[in-house]
């Protein structure tokens, strides 16, 4: 019977949920006092290899205007 | 019967009720762990480095390559640089070894390896030339061999057209993170195949999603005008990128080199530059004739590259906000993911759509 197709589905679908659900209510968590600190510490440890926040000087730059040559 | 596949004591109403009750149960425990707003109250005061924008010319000869293939939604190199893999609309994810020989037909090499259900949204190498993860409008994410095109694993869970990937840097172990319109990010453990968290806090389809360069956390942006960085151990969603001024949909986002600063491409056809840890605006660009529909920043983490639905691939050095943006490299046809290899400037790919 139809009814019974569609509710087989149904039931299917939610017991997957749950599942998946449960899996992910076991899951280990840590405080964000802690891992917004260890966010910030990688920040700070690798700010200065990072060339588009201290950028690039210009001899580095190959994107810089090239100067003109003027012949004396 | 009706009872068929049930275990004793279970209806659909009570797997109802026992879902509503987990969902909340989980809630509350994200919850007790917030003990502090992110980054507010432990923030503390560090020198801003600064940012210089450099009016410039590309020297390097740029090698840009054209996909033959029709309808190109997603293209990526593989990290030897020697193969390029692509696909859209045909459902399918192919792979072309590069070549540089003007006498070889790059399409006569072509390999179909992924084969979707829908449109595919998004392609990425794994760690080697031998393995591609693909994303698709059918809903599901899968992993495939190259070689043999054989399907390696497959990722169901999203409720809709999935838009988007990432891959863990790989120092971080086998997972990934995508994005859909159902709203959801969900980070996945390659191997099993299992969802390994899910993260539904936007408003609409998430577009584009972007590990944090530690692994640790990933930036995702949406059509609800907003970006937002989740926290993988902490579980949730620790800062959120927007503006009231803000109200189109966010298309691309990308990490700078040290995670500080996050550039997202909108459909206002900006650039917007985030301090990842304070939460504000730090410069804005200008210079798209329309949509922003994506950007990538180079490895080696000195330029930024947006591509646009004006037919142009933008290539920058460094950003700032009083100065205007830096010149532009115009490449003809695309919109669709540019990618760098290994440094800079040394080569942009983009996929032709017709129009």
């Amino acid at each position: 019977m139809s009814g019974t197709v569609c509710s087989s589905g149904a039931v299917t679908q939610a017991q997957r949920a749950v599942e998946q659900l449960r899996l992910e209510a076991a899951t280990e968590r840590i405080k964000i006092s802690k891992a917004a600190t260890e966010l910030m510490l990688y920040c700070q440890e690798n700010c200065r290899q990072d060339p588009l926040l201290s950028g690039v000087p210009a001899s580095a730059n190959p994107f810089k205007d090239k100067k003109t040559c003027i012949l004396l | 019967m009706a009872n068929e596949g049930l275990r004793d004591n279970e209806t659909l109403s009570s797997l109802k009720n026992e879902s509503e009750t987990l969902k909340c149960k989980l809630e509350e425990e994200r919850a007790k762990l917030h003990d502090v707003e992110p980054f507010l109250s432990v923030f503390f005061f560090q020198q801003d480095g600064k940012v210089i924008v450099w009016d410039a010319f590309t020297t390097n000869k740029e090698h840009a390559v054209t996909m033959p293939c029709t309808w190109v939604m997603a293209c990526a190199y593989a990290p030897s640089g020697c193969a390029i893999a692509c696909g859209g609309l045909d459902n399918k994810c192919s792979v072309y070894p590069l070549t540089f020989d003007k006498n070889e037909n790059m399409a006569a090499k072509k390999k179909s390896v992924a084969m979707h259900t829908n449109y595919l949204s998004a392609c990425s190498f794994t760690n080697s030339d031998m393995q591609i993860l693909t994303s698709s409008g059918d809903g599901t994410c899968a992993l495939w061999d190259v070689e043999s095109g054989q399907l390696l694993q497959s990722f169901h869970g999203h409720a809709a057209d999935v838009l988007c990937l990432d891959l863990a840097p790989s120092e971080t172990g086998n997972t990934f993170v995508s994005g859909g319109c159902d709203k959801k990010a969900m980070v996945w453990d390659l191997r099993s195949g299992q969802c390994i968290q899910s993260f539904e806090t936007h408003d609409s389809d998430i577009n584009s999603v972007r590990y944090y360069p530690s692994g640790d956390a990933f930036a995702s942006a949406s059509d609800d005008a907003t970006c937002r960085l989740y926290d993988l151990r902490a579980d949730r969603e620790v800062a959120i990128y927007s503006k009231e001024s803000i109200i189109f949909g966010a298309s691309s986002v990308d990490f700078s080199l040290s995670g500080r600063l996050l550039f997202t491409g909108y459909n206002d056809y900006t650039i917007n530059v985030w301090d990842v840890l304070k939460g504000t605006r730090v410069s804005i660009l200008f210079g798209h004739e329309n949509r922003v529909s994506t950007l990538r920043v180079s490895p080696d983490g000195t330029a930024f590259c947006s591509g646009s639905w004006d037919h142009t691939l933008r290539v920058a050095v460094g950003h700032q906000r009083t100065r205007p943006p830096a010149k532009f490299i115009f490449h003809s046809g695309p919109e669709r993911p540019p990618q760098f290899i290994k440094s800079s400037a040394t080569a942009i790919i983009h996929a032709d759509s017709p129009c």
